[in-house]
C-alpha cells in the first residue's frame, strides 16, 4: 500500500526559535482577544491583523525574494499556520492567497501577473477568494456553467458562483469557468485572475449562513469584459491547474484545528479535576491530534520537495474532519453544560459556537463523499 | 541499508508465511524451520549495535521489521527477540541466541540471599513462553531498574493463547539468578510495558496495511449484481475508512518508533498504542463486512490478521490505559495551553 504512505516529517521540522516568535508576537497581538472571537479559528477577518503578521515576514512565506517572499520552507511556514490556529488568529483577509492563489500565480501566472500581485500578496495587502461552486456545481465541479466567450481583447463572462467565502471584502477572486466546449468531461475549463474592486458587472449578493453570519455570496457574472491579461495559465488547463491546487487546500493545520478554541476550553475546565473516564477521552483526542499533525506535516514535507501529494491531502482532511467534528460531541459527553450563544461563560459562548459551526467541515473544501471516492480511487478499485 | 533488510526481510516472510503455516503454528506447532532462517538472516539482531551482530541501522529503523511481521501475520516471536537482544546488549549482558521474549515484571519479586539474588512470583500472558528459551524484564532491585534474563526452561509453563491461537503462557519464578542474568540498567520511562507497546503497535500497523490489501482484492474480485462491489459507493466509502485508518495507524506506530531512545517516547508510545487499537477495531469490523460470510470462515487468510490486531490491541496496555495516560499527562502537565503540550511532546528531540 505505498500509495497511501506518509513519510516522516523532514527532520528540524519543529523550528522552535520561530514558533517562539510566533508565540510572543500573538500574545502580545491578541492579549484581548477573547475566546468566542477565536473560535471563529481562519474564518474571523483581520486586514489590520494580516498586514501586520506579513510586516513580520510570515505572509507568502515560501515565495521567492524577487516576488517579496521570504524564501522559507513549507514547513516553517506550517509552524506559522498551525501557531496561528491554535491561537484562533482572524487570518482569512490574507489565508486563501497566501495557500493556494498565490502558489498558483508563481506556478501558472505570467511574468506581469508575478510581479502585480504576488508582492501585494506577501504584504498581507490583497484577500483573494476562490469563484469554483454554482448553483448546479457543487461536488460536480466539472457540471460549471459559467462560460468565458473570447471576444477582441478578452473575455466576456456570464454565469453565477455561489459559496463564495469573503467575495464581499476580496480583491481578488480565482475564477473557475468554461472557456470551449470539449469531448471530455474536464476539458474546455479555464481559470481568471479577477480585479474584483475594478470589473464592471459582477454584482455580489449575501448568502447568510445559519450562524447569521456573512461569510458566503453569491458573484453573478452578467456580460462580465475581462481582459486577455486575466487568464491565469493556460486556456482549457483550468482542470488540471485546480487539481494541482487542492493537495495545498485540503492537507493543511486548518483541517483540524478550526474547533481548537473549544478545546483549550474544555481542557481549562478539566484541568483542575478529571475523573479516569475524562482524562481517557483527552487522551484519545490528544493521540489523534498527535497522528493528525505527524501527517500533515508529512504532506508539507511532499510539497516541499515539489511533489502532488493529492491522495494523502484527501485522507489528512477526511481524518482532520471527523476529528474537529466530534468536538462538540466530546465535551458534551464530558461536561453537562449547555451551549449558549454569546454567553459570558467562555466555554458556554464557544460550544454553542463550534456546535453551530461544525457541520460545514465536512462540506467545505470537497465534501467527505467525494474526498472517500478520491481515496477508493487511489486504492486501485477497478 | 535499512531499505535491503527490510526487502530481504518481505522476501522471506512472503515466501514462507502461508495460510497453512499461519494454521499450523495456532494448532500449536512452533515453526522451527522459519525461525532457522530468520536467524540465519540475523534479522532477530538487527536493534542491537553492529559489533553485538547487528546491521549497524539505528533501533529505529530496525524497528520497522516489526511492522513488517505484522504484515505476514508471523507466528513466531521476533519482535519480542529484537526487544530483549537490544535490551540485554544495553545492560552489557550476552545475547544467548535463541527465541527471546518479553515479560512486564510487575509481579516479580527479587531478594538478595547471600551472594545470590533470587526471583520468585508470577510473568502472567507471556508471548510465546512455551517455544522460547528465555524471558527477559525489568524488575526493581535495591530501588533501582534491573535487567533479568530467565531461562525458561527452569520455569514452570501454564500454556495460555491469546484470540488468534498465539501462545500467551503464564510463568511462574521462583529461582537463583546466576550473575551472568542481572544487570541494572537506566531503562527509559515506561520499561518492558511501553517496549511491547511499541512493538504491537508496529505488527497491528503492518496487519492493518495486509487486511486493507486483501479486503481491496476481495472487492475488485467479487462480483455481486452484476459487477464488482468494488463498484458500489458503499464499499468505496468503507475501504476509504480503513484506508484513512491504516494510515493513521502506520503513522501513529512510525512516530513512536522514531521517538525511540529519546524524551518524547512515553507520550509518543502512549498515543500509538491508542491510536493503533481504535484503528484495529474499525478496520477489523469493516474488513469482515466486505468480505462477507467467507471471511468469517477458518478456510479464509483474513481472521488470522483480524484475530492478531484484536489481540495485539489487548496486549502491553489497552487503547484505554495508554489514552488515561496520555490524558492525565495532557490534563496536569505544567505547560500554559493543551497546544504546548501537544507541540512540545511531540517535538523532535523535546525535552521531557
Amino acid at each position: 500500500m505505498t500509495t497511501t504512505a506518509f513519510p516522516p516529517p523532514p527532520p528540524g521540522a519543529d523550528h522552535d526559535d520561530l514558533r517562539q516568535e510566533v508565540r510572543a508576537f500573538l500574545a502580545e497581538e491578541l492579549a484581548d482577544f477573547p475566546p468566542e472571537k477565536r473560535a471563529k479559528s481562519w474564518n474571523g477577518y483581520s486586514r489590520e491583523f494580516s498586514r501586520k503578521l506579513a510586516q513580520r515576514g510570515w505572509v507568502g512565506m515560501t515565495f521567492p525574494k524577487e516576488y517579496g517572499g521570504h524564501e522559507r520552507s513549507a514547513l516553517e511556514r506550517y509552524v506559522v499556520s498551525e501557531e496561528l490556529l491554535a491561537a484562533g488568529a482572524p487570518v482569512i483577509s490574507h489565508w486563501i492567497a497566501d495557500r493556494q492563489s498565490g502558489p498558483l500565480i508563481l506556478a501558472k501566472g505570467t511574468e506581469e501577473q508575478k510581479r502585480r500581485i504576488v508582492p501585494r500578496i506577501a504584504a498581507g495587502e490583497l484577500c483573494f477568494c476562490i469563484g469554483m461552486s454554482e448553483p448546479d456545481s457543487g461536488s460536480d465541479l466539472a457540471a460549471t456553467r459559467t462560460v468565458a466567450t473570447e471576444v477582441e481583447g478578452g473575455f466576456r463572462v456570464n454565469g453565477t458562483k455561489v459559496w463564495t467565502t469573503y467575495a464581499h471584502v476580496a480583491d481578488y477572486m480565482i475564477l473557475f469557468c468554461r472557456t470551449g466546449k470539449s469531448e471530455d468531461r474536464h476539458g474546455g475549463m479555464s481559470q481568471f485572475l479577477v480585479d474584483l474592486k475594478a470589473t464592471e458587472n459582477i454584482s455580489i449578493s449575501p448568502i447568510i449562513d445559519l450562524l447569521g453570519e456573512h461569510h458566503f455570496n453569491q458573484v453573478i457574472f452578467d456580460d462580465t469584459f475581462l481582459p486577455s491579461e486575466a487568464l491565469l495559465g493556460e486556456k482549457g488547463e483550468g482542470w488540471s491547474q485546480v487539481m494541482s491546487e487542492l493537495a495545498f487546500e485540503r492537507s493543511g493545520p486548518e483541517r483540524f484545528l478550526s474547533s481548537f478554541a473549544l478545546i483549550e476550553e474544555l481542557i481549562r475546565l478539566l484541568r483542575k479535576d478529571a475523573t479516569e473516564a475524562q482524562q481517557a477521552e483527552i487522551g484519545r483526542l490528544a493521540a489523534h491530534l498527535m497522528v493528525l499533525r505527524r501527517m500533515s506535516r508529512s504532506v508539507a514535507g511532499m510539497l516541499n520537495e515539489g511533489k502532488n501529494p493529492a491522495l494523502q491531502a484527501a485522507i489528512v482532511k477526511d481524518l482532520g474532519a471527523i476529528f474537529e467534528q466530534d468536538i462538540p460531541r466530546l465535551a458534551r459527553s464530558l461536561l453537562s453544560r449547555p451551549a449558549v450563544p454569546g454567553a459570558s461563560d467562555s466555554y458556554a459562548a464557544v460550544l454553542a459556537y463550534t456546535e453551530l459551526t461544525v457541520p460545514s467541515f465536512s462540506l467545505r473544501g470537497g465534501t467527505r463523499e467525494i474526498l472517500r471516492g478520491i481515496i477508493a480511487r487511489g486504492l486501485g478499485l477497478r | 541499508m535499512e531499505s535491503m533488510i527490510f526487502d530481504m526481510t518481505e522476501r522471506l516472510l512472503r515466501d514462507h508465511v502461508s495460510h497453512a503455516l499461519r494454521e499450523d503454528a495456532a494448532a500449536g506447532h512452533c515453526p522451527e524451520g522459519l525461525w532457522a532462517r530468520i536467524e540465519e538472516a540475523g534479522l532477530h539482531m538487527a536493534m542491537v549495535p553492529e559489533e553485538a551482530g547487528g546491521f549497524g541501522v539505528p533501533a529505529a529503523e530496525a524497528l520497522g521489521l516489526v511492522r513488517i511481521a505484522g504484515a505476514h501475520g508471523l507466528p513466531l516471536p521476533l519482535a519480542e527477540t529484537l526487544i530483549a537482544n537490544a535490551v540485554l546488549a544495553r545492560a552489557g549482558l550476552d545475547l544467548p541466541g535463541g527465541r527471546l521474549t518479553i515479560a512486564e515484571g510487575d509481579a516479580l519479586r527479587l531478594e538478595r540471599r547471600g551472594a545470590a539474588v533470587h526471583a520468585s512470583g508470577p510473568l502472567t500472558m507471556v508471548p510465546f513462553a512455551r517455544w522460547a528459551d528465555r524471558v527477559v524484564t525489568l524488575v526493581r532491585l535495591d530501588d533501582r531498574a534491573h535487567v533479568v534474563s530467565l531461562p525458561l526452561a527452569k520455569l514452570t509453563i501454564t500454556p495460555a493463547q491469546d484470540l488468534a491461537g498465539m501462545p500467551r503462557d503464564d510463568v511462574a519464578v521462583d529461582l537463583d539468578l546466576s550473575a551472568a542474568d542481572i544487570a541494572a540498567l537506566d531503562m527509559p520511562a515506561g520499561g518492558v510495558r511501553a517496549l511491547g507497546a511499541l512493538v504491537r503497535s508496529l505488527a497491528m500497523a503492518g496487519a492493518l496495511e495486509s487486511i486493507l490489501g486483501m479486503t481491496v482484492e476481495y472487492a475488485n474480485d467479487r462480483v455481486q449484481f452484476g459487477r464488482p462491489i468494488g463498484k458500489f459507493q458503499a464499499i468505496q466509502q468503507y475501504l476509504a475508512i480503513m484506508a484513512g485508518e491504516a494510515a493513521a495507524a502506520r503513522t501513529a506506530a512510525e512516530m513512536a518508533a522514531d521517538s525511540y531512545d529519546t524524551p518524547a517516547f512515553a507520550l509518543a508510545v502512549a498515543a500509538a498504542k491508542s491510536r493503533t487499537g481504535e484503528a484495529a477495531q474499525t478496520v477489523g469490523a469493516l474488513a469482515h463486512q466486505i468480505h462477507g460470510a467467507i471471511g468469517y470462515t477458518r478456510e479464509h487468510a483474513l481472521h488470522h490478521f483480524t484475530k492478531r490486531i484484536w489481540s495485539w490491541r489487548d496486549e502491553f496496555g489497552t487503547e484505554r490505559d495508554w489514552a488515561e495516560d496520555l490524558g492525565r499527562a495532557a490534563l496536569s502537565s505544567p505547560q500554559e495551553t493543551f497546544w504546548h503540550f501537544i507541540t512540545d511532546s511531540t517535538a523532535q528531540g523535546a525535552p521531557a
